[in-house]
């Protein structure tokens, strides 16, 4: 029952809906309409997320909940807060409906403005991260921060008016080298998932089903 | 019958299934070598230093959903989380993972139960706290990352799976605290993040090598062999396809769009 439940059912359900899947990209068969079976399937999907939804409200209601009754020091008054927030963003859903008007401006005069906040922020994130990374520590290091000068020195307009050969290089950098990298990069994470794919479906791939004992392994 | 311009894709699926197939098929036989992988050799070391220094290991999956494309990363994530979630319930070090879709909660929440089980130490494990859902928007995810960051001060941090944005607020944040990190994507556009940063980097393909690294299992490893048989096709193709473009010749190209 235990190998069953643990490991044939679920595997069972993948290598069914692959397949599934696989035939409907790749076949059409003139009058079967497979279209709306896939649809329904995504949908199913979609409703499965929705659902577990539920999952992670509870779970923050349960950690937040200890933290505040706790008092745990410099964590509280933050799950507090976030409570809050959570009870006045549902209630006023709920009761005005997710498209209203005072729903959209309570989103977007918080949320909206914070991330976009946050990923401003990335700016001053991304500066240090280069400041470090750019130093000649080695041969590797050494090309990264020429091609890095490149790179940076090309989009500042001043540096371009004065060096107008930078230009066609960082083109060239672009263009040949990156773009190489990048589908060879593309090309092995093709592959591998290609094999990832066939080794879940087969039933050898169980690392999302947990530890298995031997015997659940087969 | 099959959809036009897509029949030369589906004759490549079935010759690299097959590589792969004979690739497991002969492991059973050989045992494939691996070449070393720093960063996953460098994981028990990353779950001894956290036992040493007493702090707690962070683990993401990213913005991995298991719906969309970025599945397969999500996965190859999880099964990096199974065996750090061992190690540190053998270890006694608590390991956070945090969550930015609700629809992984549940799979992260039994399987790391199930790593703990298998390490003797079942009760131990405290789902509520150590699985931990965040958010399902990106940057109220990457701020409460972030902040359990600032406030937990992990000693180390692993992230597997599709980041975004939030890639390079994540590494320097822990990278600030004193983490020692490691990192791996498929995403090209984040890889530069992670290298520059971390300490440790996995590049795509290696991520979805993980499990068969980890395991040692000669069935799985056999599964690599054959996607770098797969490899040797895709280098073959492209060369024949230069020297036929070259030459003046569109017949890859029209094989390629059957």
């Amino acid at each position: 029952m235990s190998v069953l439940y643990r490991r044939n059912i679920p595997i069972a359900i993948v290598f069914v809906t692959v397949l599934f899947f696989l035939w409907d990209f790749f076949v059409t068969v003139p009058g079967i309409n497979t279209k709306s079976a896939s649809t329904i399937l995504t949908n199913w999907g979609t409703i499965l997320t929705a659902f577990t939804l539920g999952f992670g409200a509870v779970n923050l209601f349960m950690l937040h909940g200890k933290h505040i009754s706790r008092r745990t020091k410099g964590q509280w008054p933050f799950s507090l807060w976030m409570l809050i927030i959570i009870a006045l963003f549902t209630v006023v859903g709920v009761s005005t409906g997710a498209t209203s008007s005072q729903y959209s401006w309570l989103y977007n005069s918080s949320y909206f403005a914070l991330s976009a906040t946050v990923y401003s922020s990335l700016g001053f994130y991304m500066t240090s991260g280069i400041y470090r990374a750019l130093r000649a520590k080695n041969i590797e290091s050494g090309l990264l921060l020429i091609v890095g000068i490149i790179a940076l020195a090309r989009n500042a307009p001043a540096l371009v008016a004065a060096f107008p050969i930078i230009v066609p290089w960082e083109a060239w950098i672009s263009a040949v080298p990156t773009t190489s990298a990048q589908r060879g990069i593309m090309i092995g994470a093709a592959l591998g998932t290609l094999a990832l794919g066939l080794r879940t479906m087969i039933g050898r791939e169980t690392g999302f089903l947990g530890k298995l004992t031997e015997a659940e392994r087969g | 019958m099959f959809v036009t311009g897509r029949i030369f894709a589906l004759g490549m699926l079935v010759a690299v299934w097959i590589f792969i197939l004979g690739g497991m098929e002969l492991a059973k036989r050989t045992m494939p070598t691996f070449r070393k992988l720093a960063g996953l050799d460098a994981i028990p070391e990353m779950v001894g230093r956290a036992a040493e220094t007493g702090k707690p290991v962070h683990f993401t999956t990213g913005l991995g959903e298991l719906h969309t494309n970025m599945a397969s990363q999500l996965i190859a994530g999880l099964s990096v989380l199974s065996y750090v979630s061992e190690l540190c319930a053998k270890d006694g070090v608590k390991i956070i993972y945090t969550v930015y879709q609700s629809q992984v909660m549940p799979i992260a929440t039994e399987l790391m139960k199930a790593a703990y089980t298998s390490a003797g130490k079942a009760e131990e494990f405290d789902a509520d706290d150590q699985v931990r859902y965040l958010s399902g928007e990106q940057f109220a995810y990457a701020a409460a990352v972030q902040g359990i960051a600032e406030r937990e001060r992990p000693a180390a941090n692993i992230m597997i799976g599709p980041f975004y944005a939030e890639s390079m607020l994540f590494a320097e944040t822990f990278y600030r605290i004193g983490s020692i990190q490691l990192a791996g994507t498929a995403r090209g556009y984040q890889i530069p993040f992670f290298a520059v940063v971390c300490d440790y980097l996995l590049i795509a393909e290696e991520i979805y090598a993980a499990s068969a690294y980890l395991s040692k299992d000669p069935i799985l490893a056999g599964s690599l062999r054959g996607q770098d048989v797969a490899k040797l096709l895709a280098l073959v193709l492209m060369i024949i396809g230069v020297i036929l473009t070259a030459l003046g010749s569109s017949v890859l190209n029209n094989l390629l769009k059957m």
